[in-house]
């Protein structure tokens, strides 16, 4: 075609006429992976941000405590993910002032981001969203969607661009998939066993940096928010620039 | 069917919409539809082609969003109540988002659900249908039949039709009035009253073994393991199907569930048992 | 629905048409439209958008934090298509006591923004300064664009811009600094270029400030010295800029220098001549 490339918004002169078709849809990369433990849940996220081949920021947030220990991610195309969160911290507000400032349960908090995802179920959201905190029972809780609202509780979920890197590395390190007790000649398996924080976050730790490895939207940093019954707190790490 | 769906669909869609705006607006005032979200649609002239380019990963394997697909189920009657028994897998494209989803699902202690099609456009509705059926008990003071419960169902769905639903449901129950019955409703529109059914990428394979060995005579026990022989099946065969098995039983005191099954661990223990799948070694 | 079982559960062309592989692939941004097959396709198969393409268009908006404040820098050329129409055109917009506004993008959606964001002006003044309410700030600024941005795309009606905030957070010390474009998509950095600018202006804002929190120890004078020497790199590569410019620098005791009508002083264009295709050099 001959054109010549020029910034991203100018028109340009073609044989053939251009239509500006509008898609309301990008990719902002990243990635994002939930853990729950027994008394406490984790939600990590890298930091980096691109469209294309360009990193917009390499520090641009996209996990948040929405309030109430509920920690939320909602990963993919940005604008979207930012939205989403807005929408269910607005909820959230208004819930409270319903509700004599009644704590919203994780499992009532999930269930209504199903219907904000299905009440797009014509024009969805492009993201796959995550929620971390503990269930009533104080144990740790992560919840998964897929961009029009079926959800399901888990161990563990990575999702976004390098999901397909990490949720493997996940289902054998956490859940212990394909592992076997040495000895027994494949017969017996592993035992399931909840992991300490200090293990969960190593693994969360490797994870991110394998993706930053092999993953070109990943990088830049990584982000994880930790909620116990003591509330959320954060740590940050930096990840390869490159 | 086709040719008068198109003329809905394709073309003029806007009636659609009109015609969905104004059945919301004219149930809205009725019980049933109180609890139905308004759902937003894309601003645009042709919202289900737009709807499509950006979901349907069957067609086009590079489009963005891909929805959460189920994929084996089936149910069926015999003279023990009724056998539900489904696979666990969901898949978005070639990638297995989850080994671990429900898809029998819940709606009361009487009725299951089974998704197939779209995981959320199966647990929403079939959560919603689950809210229908307690109001109706509310309101009637007896519980609400099958038959009335999937025609809630069909009728919701008829109301998208040609908007891009996808779910292929069997909803399963026990009445006094009805016994052990079983309807499918799908997003077409279509609901069946039926004894066997199996709906999803897999249902082939399942109706194989299922149509050879079923017997209105089985015992539970022999029911049992036919549906989850039959989901074995599937799953050994159809790429789109796999990770457990959830079985089912529904009788006169409601439903009963009989385990999860992951197909790793069953596989070799049925076909040392059985002498079959001989086409595997080991 | 189909019900052929390889296909099951999914959209059915007899139900639905052909698959739309035109909406699938309209890319949000032109320069990626370019790469795309455009094949011939008539206008009335394509769902109906209320949206349109650029006419007039301004290129890259350059921006820089500094240790106490922002730098922002934006030409004055307005492009239709490859002829440099309007010389003249102020992208950089002041709103509010210390906050700029750098817009590349669309013109008549710019003229529209700054309409939008003169009634936000008149309104807080009237409403909330009276009785000693918040000044308007950078970041109430950038919350509220990116909302009419988001909202405008949700509506399939974008405003074909990608912009720049300027200015000071909420303390009024920390300089502040973000980009929202007509998908809604925002994020901060201490370096923001739109168009043109995020491929060849980046870098060389990058190299001064490597990582965000680095802006603390730039002044202000290598701040301009950079943005000033990305101008004219801009100026020798990018065939929609122009050598004339504006340039605001907030700072956070108060000033508020607004330059116009600078120049990409220092232009060296020996360069051109040993470049072969790029200056006169043919062969």
């Amino acid at each position: 075609m001959n054109s010549t490339v020029a910034s991203e918004y100018s028109s340009e002169v073609h044989s053939t006429p251009i239509e500006h078709r509008f898609n309301p849809y990008s990719d902002n990369g990243g990635t994002v992976l939930g853990i729950a433990g027994e008394d406490f849940a984790v939600l990590a996220g890298d930091t980096r941000q691109v469209v294309g081949y360009s990193i917009n920021s390499r520090y641009e947030p996209k996990i948040f405590n929405v309030g109430d220990d509920i920690v939320m991610t909602a990963n993919g195309f940005a604008a979207d993910g930012a939205a989403l969160i807005d929408k269910f911290k607005n909820q959230l507000k208004w819930y409270k002032f319903d509700h004599n400032g009644k704590k919203l349960s994780i499992k009532s908090a999930a269930r209504y981001i199903q219907h904000l995802l299905y009440g797009k179920r014509f024009f969805p959201y492009y993201v796959s969203t995550l929620i971390a905190g503990l269930d009533e029972e104080g144990k740790g809780a992560v919840y998964s969607y897929d961009p029009v609202g079926s959800y399901e509780k888990e161990q563990c979920r990575a999702g976004g661009a390098a999901a397909s890197l990490i949720m493997p590395f996940l289902d054998n390190q956490v859940n212990f998939k394909n592992q076997y007790v040495p000895g027994t000649d494949g017969k017996e398996k592993r035992p399931l066993r909840y992991l300490s924080l200090d293990e969960v976050l190593q693994l969360v730790k490797d994870a991110f940096s394998s993706a930053t490895e092999r993953h070109i939207q990943v990088g830049d940093g990584l982000e994880i928010f930790i909620v116990t019954k003591e509330g959320v707190r954060v740590e940050y790490y930096p990840l390869k620039r490159d | 069917m086709n040719s008068i769906a198109q003329k809905y669909t394709h073309t003029n869609n806007n009636r659609i919409l009109n015609e969905i705006t104004s059945a919301r607006d004219g149930l809205a005032s009725t019980h049933q539809l109180e609890l139905a979200p308004s759902i937003q649609l894309p601003p645009i002239s042709q919202p289900t082609d737009f709807l499509r380019a950006h979901t349907d990963d069957a067609t086009n394997p590079d489009c963005k969003i891909k929805i959460a697909h189920g994929t084996t189920t089936l149910a069926f009657r015999f003279q023990g109540g009724i056998i539900v028994a489904v696979d666990s897998r969901a898949t978005q494209g070639n990638w297995i988002a989850s080994q671990t989803v429900k898809k029998v699902i819940e709606i009361n202690p009487f009725l299951l659900g089974t998704m197939a099609g779209g995981a959320a456009d199966c647990q929403y509705w079939e959560t919603w249908l689950g809210t229908q059926c307690r109001l109706h008990e509310l309101r009637e003071k007896e519980r609400i039949s099958v038959a009335a419960a999937s025609k809630i169902l069909g009728n919701l769905v008829y109301e998208y039709k040609g908007m891009g639903l996808s779910m292929g449901t069997m909803v399963c129950g026990y009445t006094k009035k009805e016994g052990p019955t079983i309807y499918y409703v799908d997003s077409d529109g279509t609901r069946l009253k039926g004894d066997l059914f199996c709906v999803g990428s897999g249902q082939t394979f399942a109706y194989g073994v299922l149509d050879s060995e079923y017997k209105w005579d089985l015992t539970i026990e022999e029911a049992l393991y036919l549906g989850k022989r039959s989901i074995l099946a599937a799953t050994h065969r159809d790429a789109y199907s796999g990770g457990s098995v959830n079985l089912f039983h529904v009788a006169e005191e409601g439903w009963v569930f009989h385990g999860n099954h992951n197909v790793g661990d069953i596989f070799y223990d049925i076909k040392e048992k059985e002498k079959s799948f001989n086409n595997v070694d080991g | 629905m189909n019900h052929d079982p390889f296909k099951w559960g999914r959209p059915n062309d007899a139900t639905y048409g052909a698959y739309n592989h035109h909406i699938a692939q309209a890319t949000p941004y032109a320069y990626e439209e370019q790469h795309a097959s455009s094949t011939s396709t008539t206008t009335s198969s394509f769902p109906k958008m209320n949206t349109q393409n650029p006419i007039i268009t301004g290129t890259s908006v350059i921006s820089l934090k500094f240790k106490d404040g922002v730098i922002l820098a934006a030409d004055n050329l307005g492009s239709y298509g490859s002829l440099a129409r309007f010389t003249n055109i102020e992208r950089l917009i002041r709103v509010g006591k210390e906050t700029i506004v750098g817009i590349s993008g669309d013109i008549s959606d710019l003229q529209q923004i700054e309409r939008i964001l003169e009634e936000l002006e008149t309104t807080q003044e009237v409403y909330d300064n009276f009785d000693g309410g918040d000044d308007l700030k950078a970041p109430h600024v950038h919350e509220y664009l990116s909302r009419v941005m988001y909202n405008r795309r949700s509506n399939m009606n974008p405003l074909w811009n990608a912009i720049v905030v300027g200015g000071f957070d909420k303390d009024g010390k920390t300089p502040f600094l973000k980009y929202v474009d007509l998908l809604g998509v925002t994020y901060g950095s201490s370096t923001i270029a739109t168009g043109f600018g995020a491929h060849l202006a980046v870098p060389l804002l990058r190299q001064l400030i490597p990582e965000d929190k680095d802006y603390v120890n730039i002044t202000e004078e290598q701040a301009r010295e950079c943005i000033l020497n990305a101008m004219t790199v801009l100026f020798y590569r990018d065939a929609r800029s122009l050598d004339k410019f504006s340039l605001v620098t907030v700072k956070n005791d108060g000033e508020f220098k607004f330059e116009k009508e600078l120049r990409c002083e220092g232009q060296r264009w020996k360069f051109a001549k040993d470049i072969r295709g790029y200056g006169s050099a043919q062969q």
